[in-house]
């Protein structure tokens, strides 16, 4: 007997036969689903947004807010506090720097991206100095989890940010008084100057007329005529402005500094790390200078990198790998660019590289010779597989 | 000449044994892959101090040494089995519906048995009778279909005949009275996506044998290890993997595969492809409607989009102990009654039944000391999800998954206050992250009628071969030996024998 023979002698089997010649009779015509998935996340998670410059809004003397509009005429939806990572191309080289976006999110029309000059910034300088309204980018969409969450955190919200680690706060806040939701904000924001602070004029005015919004400028190197708080977010001036520290979430984003500065201070006024979220921060300036670089190594040195199947490439120690691809002309897909999230993941085939803290590498990764490349610094030739 | 013996489409589960097999038998084999990371399902993702696993929480047909089960046979052919590290579970369930019931089934026949019949001593014989018969058929199952006994007839294998295409609710009902110990025996259907009332006996049988005799299985650092160690079987073998890169067009030449086209727009010469994505994309994106043989649709056209999942990620900053946590594996139902709670699939109104799993309770490095991991998925269809408007997606997830919490706290009270991180994951992150209609990672739903024993599958496309949970059934177990299978077809195809 065949197989096919003895399994129609199974009790049911001309049932089910049956059940099937009807449904597939009246059934689904699946040629309707073709492009459906896709069409549908490009209106949750594009996989690529077309932005043009609307407006370039002067901040301070460093740091303007770069007004992107859709070029399709549609954004998608993102949670304040959530950043895009912006594509620049100058000279042939491509590269890319993600940013908070500023706006609040019921603003459908535009994200607002507020850019600070950074000393040598290869790309502040050219997103403060050349861009002007007309001119198009390509954008990631909306990404990263430094955002309000209701499933666990408190309605009291502290914003401790630093320089122009204001901007993700701008988006909440602006989204909190608004809308009028049932959430506190206090803001204890640090800026060096009084004319560093990055929307001063809008938080004054904002706390001024909202109950649920308290806003605290922290200046580090105050003028004589500063009226502001002075000095450094520590546990006292913490205390100060915030009297009641309990049934609080606390949020942190600035420069790696601060984050090394403000964890022992919360731990101080007894802030369990559940109650801490924190923002990704970019690569350090000076990476030489990290705690466990190698000393014998200069950010100078200069090594080989071949890529399995690619070329070779140049690439400085003092510099990321990622950054040194793409000087190359290799493609490598990032996105936070802070060692996290994992896009520019490469595996290392030979040679070693160092890996900041603060890099989340999975387990099995590590065991395998994964490196995310935006977070490691060739301290050898290498060869590496993308 | 080809620029490559056979092309694997997607590196998820099913894809990389395929892969594996293919790179070991000698057959000069490329692995296209869209994400940066390989796995599909079988992934983890970092969060603070956390990495979750995304998809794994009862691996079964592993077995152990001395009695190997069958999946271990296939990861012992792909050379992986010194490079992971595969946790075995004692016990298979706990069982909770707050106020009226609380079981923990062992992985073992009597301990099960006698755990069913302490909670329901009237029905004590009958409990026996039915895991005997659950044996008894599935021992016929495996001399007919997985041995293929020549001489297999209805009167020397007159269960198999009987019930194996039988609704496991008929017989549920046949043996019990109690719907509490119905649903105790049956728990295991979520892992199916069906409720008793459509599952095959063979699947019950199936799902109940084999958890107690090989165990539930977890794996040390998740199943992204195994998704790694396979790859690196498969490159040792001289396999090329190109992560970032997905495939955009399987071409056919005379009906048979030809080429594919990468989305990069490379042309790539081939006279094997094993596909590892949908069904429908495959021949909706990949082959082409036009081309792609009419029976293939209607083949399709009695098939339905199975299940996919409202998935918490949960990083906890206390011991699985502190929350009264005792068990890896928990299912908390909100009722008994498994047709309805079938239906709440479809709906984002309230959870019916959710698991709750735990990973440190098997593997105490599943975290940093003095924090646990936990998963909590509530199977659900796409439609509702689908129907949310972009804007009011997030507030839908938080408001869902705050259900979700209400009725994890009923059984672990105090819960929410000790979350660190979470992580929402709905149908639509299926879609986006698998690219499957319907985020359904279990594939078409498997109802009497979508059996293989009624639809043998047939292949139409010379060269064409399909891998992983559209082209099995859904789950770890199947997807994996479904490559494999799918791999040495191929390797026959090439006329490579393998080795």
């Amino acid at each position: 007997m065949s197989s096919k023979d003895f399994m129609k002698q199974i009790e049911g089997f001309d049932r089910a036969r049956e059940e099937m010649r009807i449904c597939r009779k009246y059934g689904i015509d699946y040629t309707v689903e073709k492009g459906r998935a896709a069409h549908l996340m490009e209106m949750l998670h594009p996989r690529v947004l077309h932005l043009r410059v609307g407006a370039v809004i002067r901040e301070t003397a460093t740091a303007s807010t770069l007004r992107m509009v859709p070029v399709d005429g549609y954004l998608p939806p993102f949670q304040a506090g959530q950043y895009i990572n912006l594509f620049i191309e100058k000279n042939g080289v491509r590269t890319s720097r993600p940013y908070s976006i500023s706006s609040a999110p019921h603003q459908t029309g535009y994200y607002d991206i507020t850019v600070r000059r950074v000393e040598n910034g290869f790309v502040s300088d050219i997103l403060l100095d050349t861009v002007k309204p007309g001119d198009e980018f390509e954008s990631t969409s909306p990404s990263g989890n430094f955002y309000y969450n209701p499933l666990y955190h408190e309605k009291s919200m502290v914003c401790l940010a630093g320089g122009s680690g204001v901007t993700p706060f701008m988006s909440m806040i602006r989204e909190v008084t608004d809308r009028g939701l049932d959430r506190t904000i206090h803001l204890i924001y640090g800026s060096r100057g009084e004319d560093d602070i990055i929307f001063h004029e809008e938080l004054k005015d904002r706390a001024a007329r909202y109950g649920n919004f308290v806003y605290a400028p922290v200046i580090s190197e105050p003028s004589k005529s500063c009226s502001e708080l002075s000095g450094f977010i520590n546990a006292d001036l913490m205390r100060k402005v915030l009297r009641d520290t309990g049934s609080k979430t606390f949020y942190l984003c600035g420069p790696s500094g601060m984050y090394d500065f403000c964890m022992p201070e919360l731990e101080k006024i007894g802030i369990p790390a559940r109650r801490v979220r924190r923002e990704m921060f970019g690569p350090p300036r000076d990476i030489t200078a990290e705690p466990g670089w190698p000393k014998e190594v200069s950010g100078a040195a200069e090594f080989s990198v071949s890529v399995r199947g690619g070329k070779a490439v140049k690439a400085r120690a003092g510099e990321s790998l990622l950054s040194a691809l793409e000087r190359a002309g290799v493609v490598v897909p990032a996105l936070c660019r802070c060692g996290e999230c994992s896009m520019c993941r490469v595996k290392l085939l030979s040679g070693r590289v160092f890996e900041p803290r603060g890099v989340l590498l999975r387990k099995s990764d590590r065991a395998c010779g994964y490196i995310h490349s935006c977070a490691a610094y060739p301290l050898s030739d290498l060869e590496i597989m993308l | 000449m080809s620029d490559f013996d056979a092309i694997v489409i997607g590196a998820g589960n099913g894809g990389l044994t395929a892969a594996a097999t293919l790179a070991k038998g000698g057959a000069k084999t490329l692995l296209l892959e869209r994400h940066n990371v390989p796995g599909g399902c079988a992934t983890s993702f970092c969060r603070g101090r956390f990495e979750f696993e995304v998809a794994l929480h009862q691996l079964s047909g592993m077995g152990d040494e001395k009695f190997p089960g069958p999946l271990r046979s296939v990861l012992h052919g792909l050379d992986v089995l010194d490079r992971v590290e595969f946790i075995p579970m004692k016990n298979l369930y706990r069982l909770v519906i707050p106020g009226r019931l609380d079981i923990m089934l062992p992985a073992d026949r009597n301990g099960t048995v006698e755990a069913l019949q302490k909670r329901f001593p009237a029905e004590s014989a009958k409990i026996r009778e039915f895991y005997d018969l659950v044996y008894a058929f599935f021992n016929q199952l495996i001399s007919v279909f997985y041995l293929r006994d020549p001489e297999a007839s209805r009167e020397k294998y007159p269960l198999y005949f009987k019930y194996a295409l039988a609704s496991s609710q008929e017989i549920l009902d046949e043996y019990f009275t109690d719907p509490l110990l119905k649903l105790t025996v049956a728990a295991y259907w979520g892992y199916m996506g069906v409720p008793p009332r459509f599952l095959t006996f063979s699947d019950l049988a199936a799902l109940i044998f084999a958890y107690i005799e090989f165990k539930p299985y977890h794996i040390r650092n998740g199943s992204q290890a195994l998704s790694n160690a396979l790859i690196e079987t498969f490159m040792n073998n001289g396999g090329e993997v190109r992560f970032n890169c997905g495939a955009a067009k399987i071409g056919l030449r005379d009906g048979a595969v030809a080429e594919v086209v990468t989305d990069r727009g490379e042309r790539l010469t081939t006279g094997c492809v094993v596909s590892n994505i949908s069904t429908p994309v495959m021949y909706n994106e990949l082959i082409g409607i036009e081309s792609t043989p009419k029976e293939k649709y209607e083949e399709m056209r009695g098939s339905t989009i199975g299940p996919s999942s409202f998935t918490l990620y949960i990083g906890m900053d206390c011991t699985p102990a502190e929350l009264g946590i005792g068990e890896t594996t928990n299912f908390i139902a909100a009722h008994e009654d498994m047709d309805r709670a079938f239906t709440q699939m479809r709906d984002i109104d309230e959870p019916a039944m959710i698991l709750v799993s735990c990973y440190n309770v098997s593997d105490p490095g599943a975290s940093p000391d003095g924090t646990c991991q936990i998963a909590v998925v509530d199977l659900q269809y796409a439609e509702p999800w689908l129907a949310v408007p972009p804007s009011l997606y997030a507030s839908e997830k938080y408001r869902y998954a705050s259900k979700v919490l209400d009725l994890v706290e009923r059984v672990f009270p105090g819960f929410r206050k000790h979350i660190e991180e979470i992580e929402v994951a709905t149908p639509l992150t299926h879609i986006r992250y698998l690219g499957h209609p319907g985020g359904a990672f279990y594939g078409f739903d498997q109802y009497a009628k979508d059996s293989r024993l009624v639809n043998p599958p047939v292949q139409s496309i010379a060269g064409l071969f399909h891998a992983g949970s559209w082209a099995a059934e859904g789950g770890f177990q199947p997807s994996l030996t479904s490559g494999s299978s799918a791999g040495r077809a191929a390797l026959k195809h090439i006329g490579k024998r393998g080795r």
